[in-house]
């Protein structure tokens, strides 16, 4: 494999999830997400023009001039019409009106359910992570998580989880080798990305996946795609996630 | 003037200092801190805590970075009810907590965030727990002793979230005149959940104003809330401040760059208590 430079890997990515997203869908992210940031704000400038785009923020499709690292910055609420607090992004979550979550875990196993919160034991740990966030609580609510982690290696996609933060709704899964699918409960190869060869994805992942020669090569970006990356992150927000 | 009947004069000021203020509070309490990750978060309360030596607090709050990150090192927490806690992208883990709860000094009481806000409505309303949708096939609940309730009329089982009632919010808002009404710009967070749920509110505000100025409906916090009034420019700080200043990432990265370190985190801490916030 020869490995891409990171904007390639993030581009790649980013398109994936936003063309997943789909017209008129509620979308929402939380704490810590450059990438679902930006594949939110091109499916607006390209393939779905017509999702409304939530955050921590609160503001309700914004137009935010210049892009944050932190993803709960208050510029994500520039440009908005309206805004409502996070509460109500929660108890829309709950009562099933958000569409889709965007949302992420330090361990993801083959159901991707996935691990936020510790490595070892959840009283005394050996490796205390930043904990699931709302994932715990939105996950099985929303009508479709994606997931996406911008490491892909065994013990990123492992057997068994040290915990289970939470488990839900997932539809996909991006990674900088492949996208995955959940499929009746699990998850499979859909396409893999144009640099990768199918036996480096069974490397790299630690539970049973089936990828070969026939695998699908994920479309990479084009230049419309490439272009509304540009405009809408010139600095490269994303590269903060490598 | 006249508000609510009462004349200006009739209601008691609560301004006060930050020592003061923050002097109230026990060793123990469980203190619920306002904002979010790197926004608005009460950090000129936090290093009056830290100046002062409190032992003891739980913290409460969704998303918590510098904060918790602070108070865990500086050894004033011993639990922490979170549903994050880190500095996002911008400088990743919080190496002080991390630490701490790995090595027992800290207990992390993870929550999902929502099961904050569900504890604090609980404490608001004055009922014992509060039934939250979600959590189905995490571990969380039983690792948290979540407990599930069945619902009396169709029998299905729910998460029900015990209260979370703070003794103290400590909350950085915009403008507050001398009773404690004040406006919060921007995003709330939680902010308000806090207010209601706490037994006794400080506020710190970056300018403290006459409140006939406010017009009664954009007022975010009502005085009846608030105990304790703080004049506290720049009192968000490190954190950012919506339509004031931005966080102070390099501030930030010299707690994190120490964190792994007891000894260099000292240093810091030494540093920061004798130091004067800067303008």
């Amino acid at each position: 494999m020869t490995v891409p430079d990171i904007q390639t890997i993030s581009d790649q990515m980013v398109v994936a999830l936003a063309r997943s997203l789909r017209n008129g869908e509620i979308v929402f992210h939380g704490v810590a997400s450059p990438i679902p940031m930006v594949a939110t704000l091109l499916a607006q400038r390209t393939s779905a023009p017509d999702v409304v785009y939530v955050s921590i923020a609160g503001g309700v499709d914004p137009k935010p001039g210049c892009l944050p690292v932190s993803t709960v910055d208050p510029l994500l609420r520039g440009g908005s019409r309206s805004a409502v607090t996070l509460t109500d992004l929660f108890d829309l979550a709950a009562r099933g009106r958000l569409d889709v979550a965007f949302l992420s875990g330090v361990q993801i196993d083959a159901n991707a359910r996935t691990n936020m919160s510790v490595i070892g034991d959840f009283g005394r740990p050996k490796v205390r992570l930043p904990g699931g966030a709302g994932s715990a609580a939105i996950m099985p609510r929303a009508k479709r998580t994606l997931i996406w982690r911008t490491k892909h290696d065994p013990r990123v996609f492992v057997e068994t989880l040290d915990f289970v933060t939470a488990t839900g709704n997932v539809d996909l899964v991006v990674t900088p080798l492949c996208v995955f699918r959940r499929v009746s409960g699990r998850l499979q190869v859909e396409s893999r990305h144009s640099w990768v060869n199918p036996d480096e994805i069974v490397a790299a992942t630690g539970f049973r996946v089936d990828v070969n020669a026939g695998t699908p090569v994920t479309a990479p970006p084009s230049s419309t795609e490439i272009t509304g990356i540009r405009e809408i992150d010139p600095n490269g927000v994303t590269l903060s996630e490598f | 003037m006249i508000r609510g009947g009462w004349t200006e004069e009739a209601m008691q000021s609560k301004l006060t200092t930050l020592s003061a203020a923050i002097g109230t509070i026990r060793d123990d309490a469980i203190v619920a801190l306002g904002g979010n990750t790197l926004h608005r978060g009460p950090g000129a309360a936090v290093h009056e805590l830290v100046r002062q030596s409190k032992r003891g607090l739980e913290l409460v709050k969704t998303a918590g970075s510098y904060d918790i990150d602070m108070l865990c090192a500086a050894g004033v927490a011993s639990a922490v009810s979170a549903g994050y806690v880190g500095y996002e992208t911008v400088l990743g883990m919080a190496p002080s907590y991390r630490r701490t709860v790995q090595s027992g000094g800290v207990q992390a009481q993870e929550h999902a965030c929502y099961t904050v806000i569900a504890g604090l409505r609980a404490a608001i309303q004055g009922v014992p727990f509060m039934p939250v949708a979600g959590l189905t096939g995490s571990d969380l609940p039983a690792a948290r002793d979540f407990r599930l309730v069945a619902d009396p009329y169709s029998g299905e089982s729910v998460v029900a979230i015990p209260a979370l009632l703070p003794d103290v919010a400590l909350i950085h808002v915009h403008q507050s005149d001398q009773f404690g009404n004040a406006v919060i710009r921007g995003s709330i967070f939680e902010d308000l959940l806090m207010v209601q749920a706490a037994k006794t509110v400080i506020l710190t505000a970056e300018e403290i104003v006459d409140g006939s100025a406010f017009d009664t409906d954009a007022t975010t916090i009502s005085s009846l809330y608030v105990s304790a009034v703080v004049e506290s420019p720049r009192g968000a700080w490190p954190f950012g401040m919506d339509g004031h200043y931005a966080p102070d990432v390099d501030h930030m990265l010299k707690l994190v760059t120490a964190g792994g370190d007891p000894l260099a985190v000292s240093a810091f801490i030494d540093s920061i208590v004798n130091e004067a916030v800067p303008s």
